[in-house]
């Protein structure tokens, strides 16, 4: 029962987050709204994972060693700090709220079918976490970069009780053993924290139960689909059956199972943190907006390309605090650099002695394979182009424009990296494009589900009027 | 219950189209596959060795060209195909394929063979002029610079009917696919290297499904009521669980492996049923002469692998390796106390009277050799 300590400690670190993220200056009343019980717990996961792994630097570098105390106990009076708030606020929304979501667990507005679809539907996705959580807690560390990389950090921080720096070998050989060094020293710290996390709760370094984060977070990030699509207006269980087919991307599951890799995470937070900026969008509240914020900061923290999928969330918010003009600008700033991209393809300009020139050669024959031969997506890259050409012009509707921004941005951002640079050859050796093309697939099957649904509602009311 | 039978029957006019585009001859055939273990092939030019039911050809003692033949007796009409089992063809090989017949005299033949992900296609020889009569021996030669052992592990011919081909199929796609160091990046979804892949089989079957009941609601609403956008939804979604139930089964039957290696088991012993127990073993043991305090510790070793996961169970003590060029360190860098972890790399000499330790034809860097096994090695530097 040993595999019980580090998951009391993720639970812990779940309650913070979920405390804190109740916590968030929302409007009274708005607790009620469709999946928002859902969303505050996908979600508050998240936060909680973030904000353990910030505190944890920030007690090193204030020279405290990492401990169960240092680091659970915080979390402990974060927790109830944020219990003690919501109650405090005394929003009657909130108590019906969970109410409403356990009554919505066992469908009981829900009619015989659908009902029986339901409990199918829960009991299929519990079925498919399960060896997957096996795998988590039985196989130690196992992928490549996990022990290259990523957990040789939490090895030396659980041992030293401190987050250390990992240095280049230059700078290693001059500190004479103050510093250390791996395979990718400048890598971000926060999943290797995670590992140091797990192994503080079971104290000691083990590295078969200290990936159970990466299971855990599966779970939680299940229950925070459900909740964005049920408050994307889906139903019930039209919003079950979206959530299965969003993390039910088989290349998610391995790196579940296969876990210490820093690509479902970042998948994760640019997802939620994309979705949290739509639900900003729609409510414009100070809460959504923070939660919006908390995400969106936490994916440069996670992989380094973070930092280009923050970016990436930036044409939705200018679709919409500009509705009239927020998509031209975009379009054109995204015909712009396109255009850009087919010049610096064609020529070799020189500007500042710098010679600007990108080698546009994808290797189209891997990428098919990739996308739509193997069995890495299960049939998403058909969906995803058949919603979009089914949706057509409704893909720039207002409710559907900023999440349409998003993807359009994410797929520019992954097609100049790996049509004109020289990761093409990691298309063609199907090895790194398909861990990118990971970060962007969770929300791309969100839009696919949008997408479809705007031509569904839009064809289906044609076909009545008829 | 209509879209699910319209989906199933558009799965097999898909299947049928493409047993149109593949069966070279006729579909129901009489004759039955035939197959030959490795046992039965002969290296007739590099070195092999029978290793279980495996003839490994190792890289490093073989010519340029391997050439492994079979004697046979085939009617060359009853098997228009030929499927070569090898592992570890490199993908620029030249493969070709050779044959001798009742009819060509002493004359051989040869087609070439396609590489593909490290295995060979089937041979197809249904239209070749020089696939006649009764075939008498048959042969593969492979010309490459091989950087890995070739694992011949046999020969089948095919009658290449509908049913043999559908069977085939059948078993690329449910074939159990265990997860391996490629996992993380790409999942082939059955076989690698199928003919024909289900995610696109698929996606045709759910589109013509489609069509066919929009079809049929436009022309006859009473008889199919539902609209094109539920059923369009109901079908992708059915689909879908096809392929999601598929791929659960194969981690499912994974996980029975994961639990039989190391279920039960401590972490350590974990580590020691892992595919490099024989690495952790020496590593614990130099982790028992090596100081308690982290300490300074150079990994070489031959393969990125190696050093990797040396270097990763040497970890919390202050470790260098190069992980992609396999470089040992400069003699310069060391600085007494430090250490050395060699593991299974040619070019060290130790000269144990004078305690001198020599690489890349180096100055010589004073050591004590503290801990020594088969092809591994602690030093530590004075």
């Amino acid at each position: 029962m040993e595999f019980l300590l580090p998951i009391v400690a993720w639970v812990l670190v779940w309650a913070a987050g979920v405390a804190l993220v109740a916590a968030l200056p929302y409007p009274r009343g708005s607790f009620t709204a469709p999946g928002r019980i859902a969303w505050l717990v996908g979600t508050g996961y998240f936060v909680g994972a973030f904000l353990v792994t910030v505190w944890m630097r920030m007690l090193s570098l204030a020279g405290v060693p990492l401990g169960r105390g240092s680091v659970g106990m915080p979390l402990l009076m974060l927790a109830a700090a944020g219990a003690w708030r919501i109650r405090r606020r005394a929003d009657p929304s909130f108590a019906i709220a969970w109410r409403e979501a356990f009554d919505a667990l066992r469908a009981r507005h829900l009619d015989k079918a659908p009902r029986a679809l339901w409990f199918a539907m829960l009991a299929w996705l519990a079925l498919r976490s399960l060896p997957l959580f096996l795998e988590v807690a039985t196989r130690p560390l196992y992928p490549w970069d996990a022990w290259m990389q990523w957990a040789t950090k939490a090895h030396v921080w659980f041992e030293l009780k401190a987050w250390v720096p990992f240095v280049s070998t230059n700078a290693w050989l001059a500190a004479k053993g103050a510093l250390y060094t791996d395979a990718a020293p400048t890598y971000p710290s926060t999943v290797p924290l995670w590992q140091v996390w797990s192994s503080l709760a079971l104290g000691r370094y083990d590295d078969v139960l200290m990936n159970l984060p990466w299971w855990i977070a599966s779970v939680a990030f299940t229950i925070a689909i459900f909740g964005a699509l049920r408050r994307l207006e889906f139903g019930p269980l039209a919003a079950l059956v979206g959530t299965w087919v969003v993390v039910s991307l088989p290349l998610a599951d391995v790196h579940v199972a296969l876990a210490g890799y820093a690509d479902l995470p970042m998948a994760a937070y640019f997802t939620l943190a994309a979705l949290a900026t739509l639900t900003w969008i729609r409510t414009r509240n100070l809460g959504d907006a923070i939660l919006a914020l908390l995400l969106a900061s936490a994916c440069p923290f996670i992989k380094t390309p973070g930092v280009v999928w923050v970016c990436t969330l930036l044409p939705a918010v200018i679709v919409a605090l500009l509705p009239r003009r927020g998509i031209w600008i975009v379009a054109t700033g995204l015909a712009l650099g396109i255009v850009t991209l087919v010049v610096l393809a064609q020529s070799s300009p020189v500007i500042l002695n710098y010679v600007l020139h990108l080698d546009f050669a994808p290797a189209w024959g891997a990428l098919v394979e990739s996308f739509f031969m193997l069995g890495n997506w299960n049939l998403l890259w058909y969906g995803v182009i058949g919603a979009a050409i089914l949706a057509g012009p409704r893909l720039a509707w207002p409710s559907v424009a900023p999440l349409t921004m998003i993807i359009a941005a994410g797929v520019l951002f992954l097609a100049v990296v790996f049509t004109f640079t020289n990761a093409q050859i990691w298309v063609e050796t199907q090895t790194t494009i398909n861990r990118a093309v990971l970060h962007l697939a969770p929300l791309s099957a969100v839009w696919m589900l949008v997408a479809f649904r705007a031509w569904a509602t839009r064809n289906d009311t044609a076909a009545a009027a008829t | 219950m209509l879209a699910g039978i319209a989906l199933v029957l558009a799965f097999m006019v898909a299947l049928a189209a493409y047993l149109v585009t593949v069966v070279p001859g006729a579909w129901f055939p009489n004759a039955t596959a035939r197959s030959w273990k490795a046992a039965d092939l002969t290296v007739a030019t590099g070195t092999g060795v029978l290793d279980g039911n495996t003839l490994v050809v190792a890289a490093g003692t073989t010519p340029n060209t391997v050439v492994v033949s079979l004697n046979t007796d085939l009617r060359s009409s009853e098997f228009p195909a030929i499927a070569w089992d090898v592992q570890g063809v490199p993908d620029n090989a030249a493969v070709q394929m050779l044959w001798k017949s009742d009819i060509g005299g002493s004359r051989t033949n040869q087609i070439p063979v396609t590489v593909e992900l490290g295995r060979l296609r089937p041979v197809v020889l249904v239209n070749h002029p020089a696939w006649l009569g009764r075939v008498q021996g048959i042969a593969l030669a492979i010309r490459a610079p091989l950087s890995a052992p070739l694992r011949f592990e046999g020969v089948s011919a095919d009658p290449m009917g509908a049913p043999q081909i559908l069977a085939a199929r059948l078993r690329d796609w449910l074939a159990f696919e265990p997860f391996s160091g490629a996992s993380i990046n790409t999942i082939s979804g059955g076989v690698d290297g199928q003919d024909l892949p289900l995610p696109p089989l698929v996606a045709l079957a759910v589109t013509l499904a489609t069509l066919s009941l929009w079809g049929l609601h436009r022309m006859r609403p009473r008889f199919y009521a539902c609209s094109v956008a539920t059923t369009l939804a109901g079908l992708f979604a059915f689909a879908w669980f096809a392929l999601d139930a598929r791929w659960i089964a194969n981690v499912a039957e994974e996980t029975r492996s994961t639990l039989a290696q190391y279920g039960g088991k401590s972490t350590r012993d974990k580590h020691l049923a892992a595919e490099d127990g024989t690495l952790y073993a020496f590593v614990e043991k130099a982790l028992t002469a090596m100081p308690a305090a982290p300490a300074r510790i150079f990994v070489a070793a031959d393969t990125p692998y190696s050093r990797g996961r040396a270097a990763y169970h040497l970890y919390p003590h202050n470790v260098w390796f190069d992980p992609t060029q396999g470089l040992l360190p400069r003699q310069d860098w060391l600085q007494a106390g430090d250490w050395l972890l060699v593991y299974q790399l040619r070019g060290i000499q130790y000269d144990a009277g004078k305690k001198l330790l020599r690489w890349d034809n180096g100055a010589p860097v004073s050591a004590d050799l503290k801990l020594f096994e088969s092809g591994a090695a602690l030093f530590q530097i004075h």
